[in-house]
């Protein structure tokens, strides 16, 4: 079957899915369910482009719809890089879908007829995106897709700050794209259409005859998609807007949408640009963007007690790792295609990493949300007896955002990080970025430590009802752990694909994978043959079981009790909420230090001078004004008519005078 | 056969238009919805019938006006420029008579209407109708006029339906202040009839140089007048005294949109505007938009609010209408495409604030809060209408500013790029704007003046169905009517 049936009926059964579930809207769960069982089934076909795609190499490309007046025509093409976002954009889809199955009842002021259709839609959308090959028709996708997410950003319709962050979302990433449509006219105004292949060349030749233009053309592009990656300062509109969104959107913000900004960025530096010096230059900008934003991202949310702003936080941090490693490639791509590979694919697979992780933690967040109602982590505490699925899914969860092997996070930081310090022998800026992203994830494991401890450690409310989430809620975050575990150990696999999807795009050839991370059972990064560095997780789990069993059976055998007593002081016993360890006592001096790292700028409507405003109304000086003289002017003939026939007959005898005299001097 | 049919979509709602005044209350209303729907299909069957062609026919000649001028005075014309106004008024026309039946009754909170206003609606609106598509289908200068001016008479008698103090007031402005742009429309026709002894649209072209910038220049001052243009504008907020649906008429396909429509039609014929014209044209249209734009913060009259959108959407067209005049085809088409477009977005959003105005009988916007609640379709309809008007893709504007950019990117210089900046600038503020608004009225906690029972009743729900509808296809239409358009 060829692929556009594929995809179509794929994106049909999503809007098929999204009417079934607005007839039955009236019951949740049942809603829910159809929405699931769509999403499941239309997942299939995609499955089945993803898999030929990899087999093949990429599927041609077919259009569907021409626009002669603009030169735009809805070209349809998957390449392996689609393929690899599909995959993304599917594990994670799914599996929220399945999460919010439950979740969405707790919402009960809100009809889920704003939801599982609006979350269908907004699927289908995300397939457009990733198959398009038109920026015309990519950007009508690609606005889709930022309304419906905006819709279900919104989804508690009477919450005033969740429809004010939805209104920063929209605002700000509508913005972005109407960058993106400027800087693709510019392109049009030499290529005369919208077609990827024509806009490289365009932008090739833009590039060449007019560099500025060119030039700003990158940015404005760079802007657009790195607004919706969340890179800072453009991604403020990120911890806003994940909090409210209800979880299972959350994890999808983090998990699919915004990296679609890093697709964007990959399809524009990869198959758009040139290979040369500009390329390097935005290389280092890239590289400069992350690392700021993974500086700051990062600072920021070890300040944050609301968990999923925190998180937010960290998904603007760990895209900076993302940036870093596209960055690092790019700069490579001219000399060192060899370091130019690592860098990417270490990007491209923390990609999927971040997806895995962040999508755990928002669902681990959304299920604490569930049973308690709160997302501040000062008001809870030993949730971890009560909800053993969830504290074991988010550890492991938090373990790999930080960077700890042998899960995946560790992996693809240790990817970035190496070829950024390989990077950095020649050129000393990125042994500096470098440096600091080591740093970072320091402080990302600090504030992973503060959430697992203020959230499931320490003692537990007395008379606390909080159990463990529903199945269809605890699954798709056991599976998401599994993944973390999974891509930690098996690197090699998930980079084979990762690099054949580069190796899809990219202008330059880039050398094979067995001569890049040479090894069976591990990663042994090579550089033009030299092997400079080793990773074998397989190893090292056996390590850490055997170490672990080691010193399990030590306890064990030594047979030491553990002592439970009540906590007091002053002679007076008090409830566990009130001597616990609040979140907001981690790390003191740290904030302290970095307490202004991130600003607020408030936003007001702009204000007229009066002055201006008078001299704008043209009713007031211009009009009403000369309505009043038309006016007066009237009133002032009238009062010629006296009634008088006499008078009358005077006027008609002085005027016949002067018409008789004009005409006996004219004549 | 051709010809017929479109006599007889300008007798049927004119036809309507008196029987309606003669029928009191209820017949009244279905003589007008039926003669509106058949105006309706048998427009649509006409635009299909002759795209992409033109057809042309003359009806009647005036001996006395000369050989050249009185022949063919009277008849019908029917090219792709005048489909896309005759389906604009045409289907938003009788959209705008169905919606009036719940809403010109006795049920509304706001204007209860009895069977005596009833018929004197209908009948101005049918006769609105029925003078917009003269418009549309005129063939020559001197019958635009004619229709033209009947537009002002029955906006005049609309706006004033309520007869209250200040709707008087309203519908005068709107008289006097369109009346003279219609002095500079017949010092227009008295220059051609001198000059070239024809009505013709061509004629302009053939002008010599002086007379034809005067021409063109008194035509612009006649089109800025109509379609509530700077320094003209300050009529359109005012006409909001009207009753909703004629707003929403007035706004989306009728009277403003001929003044654009006048202007597009000029430069069209023989491209032959002077170029200084077209920028200072052009020029004007952008001030417009910045103009409007800057009203949008301090209004609390949600109509009053859309009244100024329009004011700038029509800038929008005659921006690409003066892009034409300058050698962009492109942005002409994008022009004329934005016609469709904002027609159907904006007659949405003034339908949804009708049915605001109907179930609450409020239209401030501090007072309103939280509509979505009761009313989730017009939530739906007034969210949808705000992203068509606005350009957000997949909507209807996104396609026509599209366009428009594209067509203003095809000027060389650094023109293109400014303009560029410039009207991404004004979607960009009054999407927020507007959003913001759309959020405040129909979100959030409800407001005491939005506990309401529900949505509109079924005629006014259809409506908004239709038109939501309207927003996401308009552009699959107007494409390929604009596409024959261009030198």
């Amino acid at each position: 079957m060829s692929h556009v049936f594929l995809l179509g009926s794929s994106v049909a059964l999503f809007l098929l899915g999204a009417l079934t579930s607005f007839a039955l809207a009236r019951n949740p769960r049942l809603c829910g369910w159809i929405a699931v069982v769509f999403v499941t089934v239309a997942a299939v076909p995609l499955c089945g482009v993803v898999g030929e795609t990899f087999r093949t190499g990429g599927q041609p490309e077919v259009i569907l719809l021409h626009l002669s007046s603009l030169g735009a025509s809805w070209a349809i093409a998957v390449d392996p890089l689609s393929a690899f976002f599909l995959v993304i954009a599917v594990v994670v889809g799914v599996l929220s879908t399945v999460f919010s199955v439950d979740y969405m009842i707790r919402l009960e002021k809100d009809s889920v007829a704003k939801f599982y259709p609006v979350l269908l839609v907004f699927f289908s959308s995300i397939v457009g995106v990733l198959v398009t090959s038109d920026f015309l028709f990519f950007l009508v996708f690609w606005e889709l897709m930022t309304l419906t997410s905006f819709l279900l950003v919104t989804f508690e319709r009477e919450s005033s700050t969740s429809q004010r962050a939805g209104r920063k979302y929209f605002i700000v990433t509508h913005a972005a794209t109407l960058c993106m449509v400027a800087g693709a006219l510019i392109v049009w105004q030499i290529s005369g259409s919208f077609h990827f292949a024509a806009m490289r060349d365009a932008l090739g030749t833009l590039l060449d005859t007019q560099p500025v233009s060119g030039h700003l053309v990158i940015f404005l592009f760079v802007l657009g998609f790195a607004t919706k990656a969340g890179v800072l300062p453009m991604g403020d509109w990120l911890p806003d807007a994940h909090p409210v969104a209800p979880s299972g959107m959350s994890a999808l913000l983090s998990g699919v949408l915004v990296k679609l900004g890093i697709y964007g960025l990959l399809r524009v530096f990869c198959s758009f640009v040139p290979v040369s010096a500009s390329l390097q230059a935005w290389g280092v900008v890239v590289a400069l963007a992350g690392v700021g934003s993974l500086f700051i991202g990062t600072l920021a949310a070890l300040m944050q007690t609301d968990s999923k702003r925190l998180m937010a936080f960290h998904t603007i941090g760990q895209i900076g790792y993302v940036c870093l490693g596209l960055g690092v490639g790019l700069y490579c791509l001219a000399d060192n295609p060899a370091l130019a590979a690592l860098g990417l694919m270490g990007a491209l697979f923390h990609v999927a990493n971040h997806a895995c992780f962040k999508a755990c933690l928002f669902l681990g967040a959304g299920s604490v949300l569930y049973r308690t109602g709160e997302r501040d982590m000062n008001k809870l505490g030993g949730l971890g007896t009560s909800m053993p699925l969830t504290a074991a899914s988010s550890t492991i969860a938090s373990m790999s955002i930080a960077g700890v092997p042998p899960f995946n996070g560790f992996a693809s930081k240790w990817l970035i990080l190496a070829t950024c310090l390989l990077v950095g022998m020649s050129a000393p800026l990125f042994l500096a970025l470098a440096i600091v992203g080591l740093f970072i994830s320091l402080v990302t494991l600090a504030s992973f430590l503060k959430v697992l401890g203020a959230v499931f450690l320490g003692q537990a409310d007395e008379n606390s009802d909080v159990r463990e989430v529903p199945w269809t809620m605890a699954l798709p975050q056991v599976v998401l752990a599994a993944l973390c575990i999974l891509l930690g150990v098996f690197p090699q696999v998930f980079l084979w694909f990762a690099h054949a999807a580069l190796a899809g795009v990219s202008q330059v050839g880039l050398p094979p994978i067995d001569l890049l991370l040479g090894g069976s059972w591990g990663l042994t990064l090579a550089v033009s043959g030299i092997q400079v560095g080793f990773w074998a997780p397989s190893a090292i789990v056996v390590a850490l079981f055997l170490s672990g069993s080691l010193a399990y059976g030590i306890q064990r055998a030594a047979g030491a009790r553990v002592r439970h007593v009540p906590v007091w002081t002053g002679g007076e016993e008090h409830a566990a909420g009130t001597v616990r360890y609040p979140a907001s006592s981690f790390y003191l001096p740290f904030k302290e230090a970095f307490r202004g790292i991130y600003p607020t700028v408030r936003l007001r409507v702009p204000a007229f001078p009066a002055s201006l405003r008078k001299a704008l109304d043209l009713d007031r000086w211009l009009y009403m004004p000369l309505a009043r003289t038309v006016e007066q002017a009237a009133r002032g003939l009238g009062r010629t008519h006296l009634g008088i026939p006499q008078v009358y007959l005077l006027w008609i005898v002085v005027g016949a005078m002067v018409v008789m005299g004009i005409l006996l001097l004219t004549v | 056969m051709l010809t017929t049919a479109l006599v007889l979509i300008l007798i049927l709602p004119a036809m309507g238009a008196l029987l309606a005044a003669a029928l009191p209350g209820r017949p009244a209303r279905w003589v007008a919805t039926s003669s509106a729907a058949a105006a309706t299909a048998l427009a649509l069957w006409c635009v299909i019938a002759v795209y992409p062609g033109v057809h042309r026919s003359s009806l009647g000649s005036l001996p006395w006006l000369g050989e050249q001028a009185g022949r063919g005075i009277l008849g019908v014309l029917l090219d792709p420029l005048s489909s896309v106004l005759l389906l604009v008024v045409a289907v938003i026309g009788l959209l705008t008579v169905v919606y009036s039946l719940p809403y010109v009754s006795e049920t509304n909170r706001g204007h209860s209407a009895g069977p005596r206003d009833q018929s004197r609606y209908y009948f101005w609106l049918l006769f609105f109708v029925a003078s917009m598509l003269g418009v549309a289908t005129a063939p020559n200068f001197l019958q635009l006029f004619i229709c033209w001016e009947l537009t002002t008479l029955c906006s005049w008698a609309l706006i004033s339906y309520y007869r209250g103090e200040t709707s008087l007031r309203a519908g005068f402005k709107a008289l006097v202040m369109t009346h003279v742009g219609g002095v500079f429309f017949l010092l227009v026709l008295l220059i051609l009839f001198v000059e070239t002894r024809s009505f013709e649209f061509d004629a302009i072209a053939g002008l010599a140089p002086p007379r034809k910038g005067l021409v063109f220049f008194f035509l612009m001052v006649a089109a800025w007048a109509k379609a509530a243009q700077v320094p003209f504008h300050t009529w359109l907020p005012d006409a909001m005294e009207a009753p909703t649906p004629v707003s929403a008429y007035l706004h989306a396909a009728a009277m403003v949109k001929a003044g654009v429509y006048l202007m597009a039609r000029s430069v069209s014929s023989g491209w032959a505007m002077p170029q200084g014209l077209a920028i200072l044209l052009g020029a004007m249209a952008v001030v417009t938009m910045y103009l409007a734009l800057s009203y949008y913060f301090r209004q609390d009259d949600l109509k009053r609010l859309l009244a100024y959108s329009t004011i700038a959407h029509l800038g929008y067209v005659l921006l690409g209408v003066a892009l034409g005049a300058v050698g962009s085809t492109t942005g002409f088409r994008g022009g004329v495409l934005h016609i469709v477009c904002h027609g159907f977005g904006k007659a949405t959003l003034f339908l949804c604030a009708g049915a605001i105005v109907y179930v609450t009988g409020s239209r401030s916007i501090s007072a309103l809060g939280g509509l979505a609640r009761s009313m989730p379709l017009t939530a739906t309809a007034f969210f949808v209408g705000i992203l068509a008007v606005t350009g957000v893709p997949p909507f209807a504007c996104f396609w026509s500013k599209f366009m428009l950019l594209a067509g203003a990117l095809e000027l060389p210089g650094p023109i293109g790029p400014g303009l560029l900046a410039l009207l991404l600038g004004e979607t960009l503020i009054a999407f927020g704007w507007l959003l913001y608004i759309a959020q405040k009225v129909f979100l959030g906690a409800p407001s005491p003046a939005a506990r309401v029972p529900s949505d509109p009743p079924l005629a006014m729900r259809a409506t908004l169905v239709v038109l939501i509808l309207g927003c996401v296809v308009a552009p699959a239409i107007g494409i390929p009517l604009v596409e024959p358009l261009g030198r």
